[in-house]
């Protein structure tokens, strides 16, 4: 808690300085105790907040015009209730924070002057400070809009002169001024439509109710800074982020919707309920009860024995938050594609590993299509991959020679703008998407690409599935097999081999950068390995290694 | 003028109309008393024109508007609290019925009405 905030006196402290007529010393007890009760319920206030203007954060708003108003009247502590209350005023004014903040310095500006000059405040003159601050209130504005702050505080006031008509206490006063304020910020949704249509009270006048209700609180000695037990209007339960405060062991989420027993008390209910589980909620519409609560696997019945006890339960709602949580997990794995916007030219890429995907998306591709060397996707997918671009300009990446044909069928059919961009893999679609302008057009584009993808060269590692002589190289099935863009150049027993001979094949002069996407069937280790092996042997060249989570090929190689 | 356009043809807002919406706003924000003449000239010619006009100063950009409000406070407020909710008020206002984006909105405080003396 904040740093203002004096210890409280003791009980028998705070009846002494409540005493009626109540002195300086009372007051600020009293303007404490507002400012504390509405920090407990600042977030609640907040939560109100139904237009972007005139404030983003109305309890903040007044919680801090309510702390500069109190560390004012704190610095010059007088036994005056005239002098407390100008400082008070005082102190409203500078700090006033928001509209909210601005008509609550202008109530406490009235409130006070109508206490000048007095040494102590008794029913009398806590009705004319209501008056007063309620009359500089609504100078301040030409054409008030009710259902706002200005209606709780015109209501409040009237329930002032009520309770001295009828020769109150002070105490029986505030009782009078917080039970009408309760009753008018529960009206200002019929005042003021947008409250309605939001389902919410107006913030500010809520605010300020609860200023008063903290008020009474004290001089009837109960807790200010705890709202645990809070009944809210089912409208306002926002169980939407209940997922982010799960907490450990707290597996279950139970929703039950009941009718309690006559005689219902919400703290009981609440104490019982924190013993079972976290993250209590409960809310009341129409005469029905909603509760909502965390509990521990083996506690998740728990909620709904103990709320038959004290009720009729009408629904029960029961989720598995683990799963939820692991099922969004899912979906924050899903790869960053890249947005497109109408007209701009977007690039679909076919590829074949989870690694090679991250990679077109970080590249700026739009969308990527499941596929490779054995597993072609149809051209439905395609087509379907195509029309859910919000562009008719876009570019196909097949990556592999075998779904050249594919792409080219689905472009026909497609209605939109089809390139398809012949790469036979995905160092070569690396090399097309870096050449990607989307703002340019698809022609632009398109050859722009097809120059880049002779630019790269490509090696390939796999493993012969049969015997045969290809080219006049002899291959035993199960042996390690290289292609160079295509061409099988050698075998050899080991990768490494491999390697070695397709290094040969290669053109390094030319080379700069050399890029290894390890794929199934390798471990990172020995992807690592023959890494220290290209490093040892080509010292200037570089090496990245990827990667590429492909299905066949255990490395491909892309040289630039 | 202001241009928009739908499947049917082309909006066109005019200042005047953007005025009136700003002019209530603006009025209906808290601690604002009334709006005040922008300049000599103002004073001057707000015998001959509506009341909508005065103080309010609509500049129609290509990609919104920008509007300037003259005002008179309420004596014994904090300015700047008035100033940032009306302007935010008002821009709210002036977005949200006619779906015009509000540039900016610069407020000139041009004097305080003191209603509570104290």
């Amino acid at each position: 808690m904040n740093d203002i905030y004096r210890t409280l006196p003791d009980e028998a402290e705070r009846h002494r300085l409540l005493q009626s007529p109540l002195n300086g010393d009372g007051l600020m007890l009293l303007f404490e105790a507002g400012l504390l009760w509405l920090t407990t319920n600042q977030q609640y206030v907040n939560s109100l907040n139904v237009f972007p203007v005139p404030d983003g954060d109305t309890g903040t708003n007044m919680v801090l015009t309510m702390q500069a108003a109190f560390a004012e009247a704190d610095q010059n502590r007088s036994t005056n209730v005239g002098v407390t209350g100008r400082h008070f005023a005082q102190g409203a004014l500078m700090g006033a924070r928001g509209n909210s903040g601005v008509i609550l310095s202008q109530i406490w500006r009235g409130f006070s002057r109508a206490l000048d000059h007095y040494e102590t405040m008794d029913t009398g003159l806590l009705m004319r400070a209501m008056q007063e601050g309620r009359n500089t209130a609504y100078k301040g504005v030409v054409r008030p809009v009710e259902g706002t702050i200005l209606t709780v505080m015109k209501d409040m006031t009237a329930a002032a002169e009520k309770a001295l008509k009828e020769n109150t206490s002070l105490s029986q006063m505030l009782v009078a001024i917080v039970a009408a304020g309760d009753e008018s910020v529960k009206r200002t949704p019929e005042l003021l439509p947008i409250l309605k249509q939001a389902g919410v009270v107006d913030s500010g006048g809520m605010g300020l109710f609860y200023i008063f209700e903290g008020m009474l609180r004290m001089l009837q000695g109960l807790p200010l800074d705890s709202s645990g037990a809070v009944l809210r209007p089912l409208a306002e339960l926002d169980l939407s982020n209940a997922l982010e405060e799960i907490e450990e062991g707290q597996d279950y989420e139970v929703v039950i919707d009941f009718a309690p027993n006559g005689n219902f008390n919400l703290e009981n209910y609440y104490d019982r309920l924190s013993d079972i589980g976290t993250s209590i909620q409960v809310g009341e519409g129409d005469g029905i009860y909603r509760m909502h609560i965390h509990t521990a696997l083996d506690k998740r019945y728990e909620p709904i024995a103990y709320t038959e006890s004290i009720g009729t339960v009408k629904k029960i709602m029961m989720e598995n938050l683990q799963e939820q949580m692991n099922g969004h997990a899912k979906d924050e794995n899903k790869l960053p594609l890249a947005a497109v916007n109408p007209g701009e030219v977007a690039v679909v890429a076919v590829s074949p590993g989870e690694g090679l995907s991250r990679i077109f998306a970080s590249l700026g591709v739009a969308a990527i299509v499941q596929g490779g060397q054995t597993m072609n996707p149809s051209v439905k997918e395609l087509v379907a991959a195509f029309e859910n671009l919000p562009t008719d300009k876009i570019i196909i990446l097949p990556n592999n020679k075998n779904i050249f044909l594919a792409a080219q069928n689905a472009a026909k059919v497609s209605a939109k703008k089809i390139a398809v961009i012949p790469t036979r893999n995905a160092p070569q679609g690396f090399a097309a998407m870096l050449r990607l302008i989307p703002d340019g057009t698809l022609e632009e584009n398109e050859a722009s690409m097809l120059e880049a993808i002779n630019e790269v060269h490509t090696g390939e590692i796999t493993i012969a599935t049969r015997s045969v002589e290809i080219e006049g190289v002899e291959v035993e099935k199960g042996q390690v097999i290289a292609l160079y863009d295509g061409k099988l150049v050698s075998s050899a027993a080991t990768i490494e081999g491999a390697i070695d001979a397709l290094f040969q094949q290669a053109n390094l002069d030319a080379i700069e950068r050399i890029t290894f996407f390890y794929g199934e069937g390798i471990t990172q280790q020995q992807v690592n390995k023959l890494g220290d092996h290209v490093r040892e042997k080509y010292p200037d060249k570089d090496l990245e290694i990827h990667e590429g989570g492909q299905p066949h090929y255990q490395l491909i190689i892309a040289f630039e | 003028m202001t241009t928009q356009s739908n499947y049917q043809g082309s909006v066109y807002i005019l200042p005047q109309a953007i005025k009136t919406v700003a002019r209530n706003a603006a009025l209906q924000s808290y601690g604002v008393i009334s709006l005040a003449p922008a300049n000599p000239a103002e004073t001057v010619s707000r015998f001959f024109k509506k009341e909508a006009d005065v103080g309010i100063l609509v500049n129609a950009e290509e990609d919104g508007v920008s509007l300037e409000l003259n005002l008179i406070v309420e004596y014994g407020l904090r300015i700047k609290s008035v100033a940032d909710s009306v302007a935010e008020s008002v821009k709210y206002s002036v977005e949200k019925t006619m779906g015009i984006p509000v540039k900016r909105v610069d407020v000139h405080v041009r004097g305080l009405r003191i209603s509570n003396p104290d």
